[in-house]
């Protein structure tokens, strides 16, 4: 596969975000409409710039948000709209979706943005959906499999099974996250980990310990996309989207993610090699899920997850800095879309603003989380069903 | 009434009724292509080795392999509280080349001696007078 045509034709020029809470207090529009207003001021843009709107729901639609938005925005000028089933693994799928309509000449300016009451609301929902007994949950639900963590378990029992992979290999991934979330201002869990405590958290799921599980969180974020030709003008520098990949295949077993069928087509797309990466966000509903997306993305050889992490490669200073902002597991749960937040404050000239050092990043990791010169960033989905390069302009 | 089955029950349809039917009857059924020859789970209309829609329902072997599985330790629904600790397993059946795998509870057995690749053999729970479960046991 040829790059993409749509490569560097686009770019995020504004980001927003709410506080990350157990408790919002408000609807989950209200949430969405906040980050929203963020990210549009933060691009530098008017409201009524914005003539396309995406977002994304797990199983059940919240409501029917995205037109709910839009007129809450009181858009003037909405050319499309997208409101998707694809859960946790289409945050890059909603981002390229926004660049493929910019790209189309559909829309100039579009609004992505993800928004929930996960914790407040959530967990009553969680209760009801494990009552579904039809479609394909017929074959599970009656026999005990409601919890995302017995979903996604049976990958990383798999995996220990055929490369020795242990639960000590996960400790050292959410220690990591933590170290990295302990920097970061709107990080929900901000308490150093050990591996010890780790190890000594209750069974959730077996081969999930608690501390193995992400947060749930009330909160939203939101980003804007245009063309790079626009982004150039307004308030941040661009940080242009490469390529991206959104679509589900088969593969081989429980070991292996989407990952394997996606990530060549990704790179080839970007015309960039794995190595070319600087830093990558990615989705990390459980430790596991993150060790085997970076090996499905090519980053670590098959297999060679546990030892990886084990050597910090993956700290800010490490081969490559993973979950930067502490992740799913440390920073809060918005489907993936503070990946992209994320991405966007480390690749954008000024870094991360929301660390705890002040002035000029010092790069002292007691207190900064910039990671030195990024240039490209990675980031995916659950089991990577989508993903996405960026790089700095 | 006491006793009456508190945990959530499968709601059948056109494609999966042969399969709980066969559950009813204690014998394990899938789809298999009549032009291929090839298994399929879960149940759907065609084939998706070679797309035909010539298909039987065919007794399947009572015995497998734990493809992988989850030992849940946290009730999400309270009907299965007193279950816990189980075991909830990906079981490719015998004789489907892989490609029948079901998602069951292996019971009888200490989740800490449950193993991938562990061998299997189906037990069938009456859970009502209409609904028979293919639970597994060590073989």
């Amino acid at each position: 596969m040829p790059e993409q045509a749509i490569k560097d034709k686009t770019a995020i020029a504004g980001i927003g975000w709410t506080a990350f809470t157990r408790n919002s207090g408000v609807r989950t529009l209200t949430l969405a409409a906040e980050a929203s207003l963020k990210a549009i001021a933060d691009a530098g843009l008017k409201v009524q710039d914005i003539d396309g709107v995406v977002s994304y729901f797990h199983k059940r639609p919240e409501s029917k948000e995205v037109a709910e938005l839009a007129q809450m925005l009181g858009l003037k000028h909405c050319n499309f709209q997208i409101y998707s089933d694809g859960g946790g693994g289409w945050n890059c799928a909603a981002v390229f979706s926004a660049a493929m309509l910019v790209h189309a000449g559909v829309c100039k300016n579009v609004l992505v943005f993800k928004a929930q009451n996960r914790y407040s609301e959530g967990r009553a929902a969680r209760s009801e959906r494990a009552h579904d007994v039809s479609g394909p949950d017929q074959f599970t639900v009656p026999f005990g499999q409601h919890h995302a963590a017995a979903h996604f378990g049976p990958h990383a029992t798999a995996h220990m099974a055929r490369y020795g992979t242990t639960s000590i290999d996960f400790a050292h991934l959410a220690v990591t996250e933590r170290s990295h979330a302990m920097l970061n201002k709107k990080a929900m869990m901000r308490k150093p980990m050990t591996i010890e405590e780790h190890q000594a958290s209750r069974w959730i799921i077996y081969p999930f310990r608690l501390f193995d599980c992400c947060q749930e969180t009330d909160g939203a974020v939101a980003l804007v996309v245009t063309s790079a030709e626009r982004a150039r003008d307004l308030k941040h520098a661009p940080v242009y989207i490469m390529a991206g990949v959104g679509g589900v295949s088969e593969t081989s077993g429980w070991w292996e993610t989407n990952g394997v069928n996606s990530a060549p087509k990704l790179y080839e797309g970007a015309g960039i090699a794995p190595r070319d990466v600087s830093l990558a966000e990615i989705y990390d509903p459980f430790t596991f899920m993150c060790m085997t997306h970076l090996e499905d993305l090519g980053q670590v050889p098959k297999g060679e997850i546990g030892p990886w992490v084990r050597a910090g490669n993956n700290r800010l200073d490490g081969a490559l800095p993973v979950n930067t902002h502490g992740g799913l597991l440390s920073e809060g749960h918005i489907a993936g879309l503070n990946h992209f937040i994320e991405a966007v404050q480390q690749l954008r000239p000024e870094g991360v603003v929301d660390d705890l050092c002040t002035g000029p990043h010092t790069y002292d990791r007691a207190t900064c989380r910039q990671v030195r010169d990024p240039k490209i960033a990675l980031l995916c989905g659950e089991c990577v069903d989508s993903a996405m390069l960026l790089r700095k302009a | 009434m006491m006793n009456a089955y508190a945990k959530p029950l499968p709601r059948t349809d056109v494609d999966s009724q042969p399969f709980w039917d066969g559950c009813k009857q204690h014998e394990l059924r899938a789809q298999q292509c009549n032009d291929c020859q090839r298994f399929r789970w879960p149940p759907q209309a065609f084939c998706p080795g070679c797309y035909s829609w010539n298909f039987a329902w065919t007794r399947l072997a009572e015995t497998g392999k734990v493809v992988t599985f989850v030992v849940v330790h946290y009730a999400a629904v309270a009907a299965f509280q007193p279950d816990l600790p189980y075991v909830v397993a990906h079981i490719a059946i015998d004789g489907t080349d892989g490609h029948v795998q079901l998602i069951s509870n292996v019971i009888d057995c200490p989740w800490e001696e449950v193993k991938v690749g562990m061998a299997v053999r189906a037990v069938f729970e009456d859970v009502t007078p209409e609904m028979t479960l293919a639970k597994f046991r060590p073989a």
